[in-house]
């Protein structure tokens, strides 16, 4: 079944691969030289050294004391999503049958939106403690606005002739918003949790930075208290990879849901 | 202008009328005697036997979706009324409206409309499922239709992998199997090429002749319409009426490829022809 155009294409994804692989160690090094530059001209007690950073990224991995901090940062915003997450992507779809309701809570959603949430992390510490949980309100209330308008794009731009076909065969209310709605959203709720999670772990480590005794952002605050800017950095490397390693996730997932989805063609172009 | 005495009526259209609303908008207010919108379709009755092979023509835009869409409730009525089985089922309320009454109209719409998430086979099983009423009998049946129209391995592609008439196919069968008495089809064949829209109407009346379901079929096509039905309707330019009837005289089983050379095909032909403005 594999015709000589099909084979050619297949080609053409694999040098494009490697072309992306190549060129992006290339960006690294520049990004490296950079710093290293920078490091050398400013002096590596402000600005720490790529080899130092690395170093001590090593070195703080294989006493376990990174992978500590790391695991505590992303528990809170693994939780965070999913608190935040759940309720909005549940809510766009009772609200499908209530267009007034949605209507009414459109301001205080957008409200919700684009208030600068992270101004909330002292009200969210001083109600929720030092712990845990301020950080997981943290990033629950930025996850939720997020993944509520993505989730709820998705709803109001459904086909209604899927849902009329459906209506036709005899699908119940229920059995419409589980096999047309859900399916068809899906799309659009990835793509809200692809943009949420890294502002996630964004808003688990700010927090951090402000009052706890734990994570990547406690470890960010007291390397600067020490002037250690090498810990500083190691940190942030840290929260980086976090962030990568989020988005791997998500896309095998996506991938996996999605199969019946054409290919994008578009994003193959050079 | 119906023909009687063959089998009961089972679906009848009573002076139907339909207007679309007014649209909103700025002008609204300004407009002291607001105009009526115009009819789309006026005063139109036929009526439909149960069994038959009932093909409408009519040129683009004489309001033949909307006539399906009327009787399948996923519209409504603004004149007369459609009874269905002894029972009006049109309404003038579109929260009254029931799609396809209690699985008993099926409709294959112009636009395939698959699930693009679920393969040939479980979009043919869609409505089997949501009934209740997936079982091996009905998937066995599900998969003889799909071998019937030469879908067999196919059975796990999404929609995006299968050709236009592949994908029509699967929107004809999906309807078929779930057994409606009624099946509205509008235009099915439209967007598909000369070959491929004459195997699926050889696929459909073989399908057809299977179970002989009441078929309303809608179409520009009038080779189509004489190929398929057993009687014709014309429609007039809007406000849609009724223009003329016709009965087609060719005998059945039909073979859809060598129509052009069967005695009365042309006499057929030429006079529908001249009923279509």
């Amino acid at each position: 079944m594999i015709s000589p155009a099909i084979r050619s294409s297949a080609i053409a994804t694999a040098l494009f691969r490697w072309r992306t692989l190549l060129d992006r160690v290339l960006v690294l090094v520049l990004i490296v030289a950079l710093w290293q530059g920078g490091s050398m001209w400013f002096g590596a007690y402000w600005l720490s050294s790529p080899w130092a950073t690395t170093t001590r990224f090593v070195e703080q991995i294989l006493n376990g004391e990174l992978l500590r901090h790391a695991g505590y940062t992303l528990a809170e915003a693994s939780a965070g999503a999913l608190i935040g997450g759940l309720p909005a992507v549940l809510l766009p779809f009772w609200l499908r049958r209530h267009p007034i309701v949605v209507a009414i809570l459109d301001p205080f959603m957008i409200g919700g939106y684009g208030a600068p949430k992270l101004a909330f992390a002292p009200l969210f510490l001083l109600w929720f403690g030092v712990g845990m949980e301020s950080k997981i309100a943290l990033t629950a209330s930025v996850v939720f606005f997020i993944v509520y308008f993505a989730t709820l794009a998705g709803v109001r731009t459904l086909d209604p002739r899927l849902v009329q076909m459906a209506q036709i065969a005899g699908a119940s209310e229920r059995q419409i918003a589980r096999h047309i709605v859900m399916p068809a959203a899906v799309p659009n709720i990835f793509a809200g949790f692809r943009i949420a999670v890294p502002y996630a772990i964004g808003a688990a480590v700010i927090a951090e930075l402000i009052s706890s005794n734990r994570g990547l952002g406690y470890l960010v605050q007291t390397g600067a208290m020490n002037f250690d800017t090498t810990s500083v950095f190691a940190a942030i490397v840290a929260a980086t990879l976090l962030v990568h390693a989020a988005n791997l996730l998500m896309n095998t997932l996506e991938a996996l849901l999605m199969r019946w989805r054409p290919p994008l063609q578009s994003m193959m172009e050079t | 202008m119906t023909a009687t005495g063959l089998a009961a009526t089972l679906l009848e259209v009573r002076q139907l009328g339909k207007r679309f609303a007014q649209r909103q908008g700025r002008d609204r207010g300004r407009n002291e005697g607001r105009e009526p919108s115009p009819w789309v379709i006026q005063d139109l009755s036929f009526s439909v036997r149960a069994g038959e092979f009932l093909t409408i023509v009519g040129p683009s835009g004489a309001g033949k979706s909307t006539l399906l869409n009327i009787i399948a409730q996923t519209d409504t009525a603004s004149a007369g009324e459609i009874v269905f089985d002894g029972t009006t089922i049109s309404s003038r309320d579109p929260r009254a409206l029931k799609p396809g009454i209690d699985r008993r109209i099926g409709y294959v719409t112009q636009d395939d409309n698959l699930l693009p998430w679920r393969s040939t086979l479980d979009n043919v099983l869609f409505a089997l499922e949501v009934q209740g009423r997936l079982n091996d009998e009905t998937r066995a049946h599900a998969e003889t239709l799909i071998r019937t129209v030469g879908l067999a391995g196919f059975e796990h592609y999404y929609p995006h992998e299968l050709s236009g008439g592949m994908r029509k196919r699967t929107s004809l069968i999906r309807t078929l199997v779930y057994d409606p008495p009624v099946i509205l089809m509008d235009e099915p064949f439209a967007a598909v090429d000369a070959q491929t829209r004459t195997q699926l109407q050889a696929d459909l009346l073989t399908l057809w002749e299977l179970g002989r379901k009441t078929i309303i079929f809608v179409t520009h096509d009038i080779t189509e319409a004489i190929a398929l039905g057993d009687r014709a309707l014309v429609l007039s330019k809007q406000p849609t009426r009724i223009a003329a009837e016709h009965m087609i005289p060719i005998p059945r089983p039909r073979n859809v490829k060598d129509l052009f050379a069967l005695q009365g095909f042309a006499a057929v032909y030429e006079r529908i022809r001249a009923d279509v403005q």
